[in-house]
């Protein structure tokens, strides 16, 4: 890289006009990172959007009518708030400004949309037999389809149960491994580590004919324990990385106090991990509610489908291309998730693995 | 707090091990260990569709390295779906996004992320059935209506093109993986360096190649190496879109597993494929070791009373 060497000094003149088109420039390049990084999110963004917008207008079949509306008011709006964060440099007159767009967006999306709006599509939350007889109710085979809320119970139950086991075998397993030495602590931890990295779906037959021979075949505690298990090397990782970024000096003086090993865990320690419990309860949960190969595999019954059970074969089986009330019950289980990954985004962003390499 | 005094010093030491490792300990064994070894046994057995054991067999391993005439086709699928996958989207892609979203400002970048993380949170059934509809070959699926409205004809991707729609949709996924490990590895990187590289002269794209991505290259390889085992052992969306249809154009080596044991009701079959995964698997996992700083993760505890 050659360096050009200036032939004057600049005045303060031209330093003013060098800034300004420096800032010129930056705001050009970070206007079109914006547009590409938009443009490059859309084939994300507009499949979610289309699948609520369905949920709350649809009639039969797939109507697109109420997404492009949506987003022939959304676009522009989003031009316009980019617009906004880069040219108006006051702080708070930009506040204001994106206030007021947001609730020109929300009215632009009210009068275009509002004609379209129904509830419809969410009958099958309180027609609980909708199922049976959207097929004529007479398939036949008698065995009848569970209402939705049975379906969400059981993912509910799923999902509750293994979070309370992961949180508590990987928080005690995490402190000792952290805390205690052992003749073989190095070896296990190894080996901790190569069960994380091993990928378990390929040992789905093995599993499923140890949940046949020892009866936990379609049972929902046999798929507990499977996720469970499955979940335990990583949850035990995020754990013990908590447990040792715990200052010693905390259990050395409790010890030093009379507490013993264990009075010192539960009082002084657990205290100081509650954020690492934390999200390891949120991402127990979200696997147990999202589950869907073993429970497939593991769970036969009807009474016993889960949510990504009841929607898979509600789709396969019994609605068809009904995309409406499909997407109703789409939302229905995504929102959950949803939610609490919006909520405990920070906490979740805290799970790392005993460093990787930098 | 008076420390209990009923049990001798040793005692309490395996005391405190079972109950605090023994349950982690116990299902471990139960759902890693024995499994491999069961799959082991399984794969010499002639187990079929009643899940009875009666007769010791090596047909399986005999038909897994010659008679099996459909494995060299899965064999080329899976490949042809892990690179791909691998190469346009879980690395390439998300260190794209990863660059991108690290150059805005913290909060438009975290927005961005945000929504490319949206596939990995939703659960699998949802984001297939979005894919299955996006790519319907009727006047419903959203991308024959986008294309109509350019006045391009209708395509019927997951006929004509499986393979395009199962790494797109795996892909979409799989970007998140490395986005986030970039993203980390690309903000501890001490600002100075990129100073220094912009005071000496050097435009974006120079301080990409000569500052950031030498700096990040053990992320890279980690997830390259992580990432092209997931790919390797996952069929659930593949599953869940194109059934590893037509015919068999999609089946990848996981998913064929899967349809012998619990389609064709092949457990010892299914089991003995299922061992070339497992050895994969445990040889990846062991390569991966490498990447984990040892020293930090076997530190010794510093109290030795128990």
């Amino acid at each position: 890289m050659d360096i050009a060497v200036p032939a004057r000094r600049p005045s303060a003149a031209d330093w003013d006009r060098l800034a300004a088109k420096a800032r010129q420039r930056r705001r050009a390049s970070m206007g079109l990172l914006y547009i590409a990084l938009a443009l490059g999110s859309l084939p994300i963004l507009v499949p979610y959007l289309w699948l609520f917008t369905v949920a709350f207008s649809g009639r039969t079949g797939a109507s697109t009518v109420v997404l492009w509306r949506t987003l022939a008011v959304l676009m522009p709006g989003l031009v316009a708030w980019s617009i906004i964060r880069l040219s108006v440099e006051d702080a708070g007159l930009r506040r204001m400004l994106e206030i007021g767009l947001a609730v020109v967006v929300l009215v632009a999306l009210g009068i275009t949309t509002a004609p379209y709006l129904h509830l419809d599509n969410w009958r099958f939350l309180w027609i609980t037999d909708i199922a049976d007889r959207l097929r004529g109710g007479s398939s036949g085979t008698g065995a009848k389809y569970p209402s939705v809320w049975t379906a969400f119970g059981n993912s509910l139950l799923i999902a509750c149960t293994q979070m309370l086991l992961v949180v508590t075998t990987a928080t005690a397993a995490g402190y000792y491994l952290s805390r205690f030495d052992f003749s073989g602590r190095a070896g296990y931890l190894k080996s901790l580590l190569v069960l994380h990295a091993f990928p378990a779906h390929t040992l789905i037959i093995p599993i499923f004919l140890l949940t046949y021979w020892v009866g936990l075949l379609d049972t929902l505690t046999g798929v507990i324990l499977v996720i469970v298990a499955l979940e335990l090397p990583f949850a035990i990782f995020v754990m013990k990385g908590f447990f040792d970024a715990v200052p010693w000096d905390i259990e050395m003086s409790g010890m030093t106090d009379g507490a013993s090993r264990r009075q010192a865990f539960f009082l002084l320690i657990l205290p100081q991990v509650k954020i690492g419990m934390l999200a390891i309860a949120v991402f127990s949960f979200l696997r147990g509610w999202e589950e869907y190969v073993f429970v497939r595999t593991l769970l036969i019954q009807k009474s016993n489908w889960t949510m990504s059970l009841y929607l898979f074969w509600m789709i396969d089986d019994v609605m068809g291309t009904d995309y409406a009330m499909v997407s109703a019950m789409g939302v229905f289980y995504v929102l959950p998730s949803v939610i609490l990954y919006a909520f405990c985004q920070k906490y979740l962003a805290q799970m790392t693995i005993g460093g990787i390499k930098g | 707090m008076r420390p209990r005094r009923s049990l001798s010093s040793g005692a309490r030491q395996w005391v405190d091990r079972i109950l605090f490792l023994g349950p982690a300990t116990l299902l471990l064994v139960l759902f890693f260990l024995l499994p491999v070894i069961v799959d082991i046994c399984i794969a010499f057995t002639d187990m079929g569709r009643d899940l009875r054991v009666t007769g010791f067999t090596t047909e399986h391993v005999e038909r897994i390295a010659g008679g099996d005439r459909r494995l060299p086709q899965i064999i080329l699928i899976t490949l042809t779906y892990v690179l791909g996958t691998l190469s346009i989207f879980n690395v390439s892609y998300g260190l794209l996004l990863a660059l991108l979203t690290t150059a805005l400002p913290d909060r438009v970048g975290g927005f961005f992320r945000a929504v490319w993380f949206v596939p990995r949170a939703s659960p699998s059934v949802v984001y297939a059935l979005l894919w299955s509809w996006v790519v319907a070959p009727t006047n419903y699926g959203l991308l024959n209506q986008v294309l109509a409205m350019f006045g391009l004809p209708g395509l019927d991707l997951k006929s004509d093109a499986p393979m395009v729609v199962v790494i797109l949709a795996n892909g979409f996924i799989g970007a998140s993986f490395g986005m986030i490990i970039f993203t980390g590895a690309i903000r501890s990187i001490p600002q100075h360096l990129f100073h220094a590289a912009r005071v000496d002269g050097a435009g974006a794209l120079a301080i990409t190649w000569h500052v950031t991505l030498p700096a990040i290259r053990w992320q890279i390889s980690f997830v390259t190496i992580y990432q092209a085992l997931s790919l390797l052992v996952s069929f659930e969306y593949i599953w869940l879109i194109t059934n590893g249809g037509p015919f068999y154009d999609t089946t990848v080596y996981a998913l064929y597993v899967y349809r012998r044991a619990f389609d064709n009701g092949q457990y010892a079959y299914g089991a003995a494929l299922a061992l070339g995964l497992v050895i994969v698997g445990i040889a990846v996992a062991l390569t991966l070791w490498r990447f984990f700083d040892m020293k930090t993760l076997l530190q010794k505890p510093r109290i030795e009373v128990h």
